[in-house]
């Protein structure tokens, strides 16, 4: 683990609550990123950051220091930001509107009838992934966010996730087979 | 030949190729090879929006929005304390109540129970003593007892002992002067008891104790192993736990004295 890491944490348990600064300073950037990718905007992963924070500093005394703080905060941000993405839907917080605009959830669906060059030039490709992404179950895709962006293994992932490794490997080809599905329109016209 | 299906080939693509009967099949398979091209393809294009970069002053903002609901380990860990000094008086007056109870209790079963216990363990017949002999024997017999405890406890830290270690040796030295005197008078009364045994020990024991209690030099290493050669070679430290096995603990002497007898 991290030197300065480790001493930090001796100081919070020992009353220091300004030490703590010092690690969400630190691990902020990595925990926001992936609070992005798993939740798709930024609102969100701004509260799943401070979450995840409040979070680690309520746990600290459980913290074992052969694993490393940012590994640990890392796992309970995904945590906290599978619950963010649990119970929502594509079909209760997305409307289709004239223009996509993600931080209004609303979607411009493409034009079947639209070349794929214009596809490409209005963004839409971009628009119907992020759409298939939302169609994924909270597990599915954060499972493969973990996989696919984050680079993490099977058994890692199951330790984010608290689920069997063998369940992580499931989700994360069920989350592909899906989104091969819904991506196969744009497979066939680009 | 079985042909790997779509999750062996996300497997594949995961893993980086790590399965060597995935790739050789692969390799030797056009159907899977351009099953898995397909998938390659389809995963490669799926680039998703990349993180907004957040500057150097985001940790900051992260941290000074949830510094206030932060409570610092060591208050929460006091948090007993919070109700003031009345509330920690009464916890103190408690712990109080509980140990006072608990010293009565104690009392009372004792008062209870060492008559049965004084009955269950009679005192060697040797140690019988008439009435008139009583005290004086009583006060010798405890004396020799730790006596006999003081110096089985030296004779182990010398047994153990390391020359090199001032802290341990000066106050063995020390208590060996103690013990000297007590040691003499204890043989004294073997002698007198016509008990051989317990003086021939003690004997032993006094020439160790001179020697442990008079070097002028301190107690060197030649010194503290010759010491600890003779008391291996006398068997001293055996013969003392025989010794004490003999004398009751203070325990059973009470019990003796509540019952009116003597050990």
């Amino acid at each position: 683990m991290d030197k300065n890491d480790h001493a930090a944490i001796q100081a919070i348990l020992a009353g220091d609550k300004e030490a703590y600064g010092a690690l969400v300073v630190r691990h902020s950037q990595s925990l926001f990123r992936v609070a992005f990718r798993i939740t798709g905007n930024e609102a969100d992963a701004e509260d799943v950051v401070q979450d995840a924070f409040l979070r680690g500093y309520q746990k600290l005394g459980s913290f074992e220091s052969r694993a490393g703080f940012g590994t640990w905060i890392y796992r309970i941000a995904v945590r906290c930001a599978l619950d963010r993405i649990g119970g929502r839907s594509i079909h209760e917080n997305h409307r289709v509107a004239e223009e996509t605009d993600p931080e209004q959830d609303e979607v411009q669906v493409a034009d079947t009838a639209a070349g794929p060059f214009h596809l490409l030039l209005s963004g839409e490709i971009q628009a119907m992934r992020e759409m298939a992404m939302r169609s994924l179950t909270p597990v599915e895709r954060t499972a493969f966010v973990l996989r696919h962006m984050e680079d993490l293994n099977t058994e890692e992932i199951g330790v984010a996730l608290g689920i069997q490794p063998n369940a992580a490997k499931q989700a994360v080809f069920r989350a592909v087979h899906k989104l091969r599905l819904r991506l196969a329109p744009l497979r066939v016209r680009i | 030949m079985k042909h790997l299906n779509e999750e062996d080939l996300i497997e594949h693509y995961y893993t980086k190729g790590e399965s060597a009967v995935a790739g050789q099949h692969l390799e030797s398979c056009a159907e899977c090879a351009q099953a898995y091209a397909a998938l390659k393809g389809d995963l490669a294009k799926m680039e998703f929006a990349e993180p907004p970069i957040r500057d150097a002053a985001y940790g900051k903002q992260v941290w000074q929005s949830i510094a206030p609901s932060l409570l610092a380990y060591e208050a929460r860990r006091r948090g007993w304390l919070r109700g003031g000094p009345g509330r920690a008086l009464s916890y103190a007056a408690a712990c109080a109540l509980l140990v006072v109870c608990a010293f009565i209790a104690g009392r009372q079963w004792e008062h209870r129970h060492i008559p049965a216990v004084a009955a269950n363990n009679p005192a060697p017949a040797r140690q019988i003593e008439p009435k008139a002999a009583q005290p004086r024997e009583h006060v010798v017999v405890v004396v020799l007892g730790d006596h006999l405890d003081r110096s089985e406890r030296l004779l182990v830290e010398l047994k153990h002992a390391d020359a090199d270690s001032d802290e341990l040796v000066a106050p063995m030295r020390d208590e060996a002067r103690n013990l000297l005197a007590a040691n003499r008078v204890c043989r004294q009364k073997a002698e007198q008891a016509d008990d051989p045994a317990l003086a021939s020990t003690l004997d032993l024991l006094d020439h160790l104790l001179a020697e442990l209690a008079n070097q002028p030099d301190g107690l060197n290493t030649v010194t503290l192993t010759r010491l600890q050669d003779e008391m291996k070679a006398d068997g001293l430290l055996f013969e003392v736990r025989v010794l004490r096995s003999r004398i009751p603990d203070k325990q059973a002497d009470k019990s003796a004295r509540h019952q009116g007898g003597t050990i």
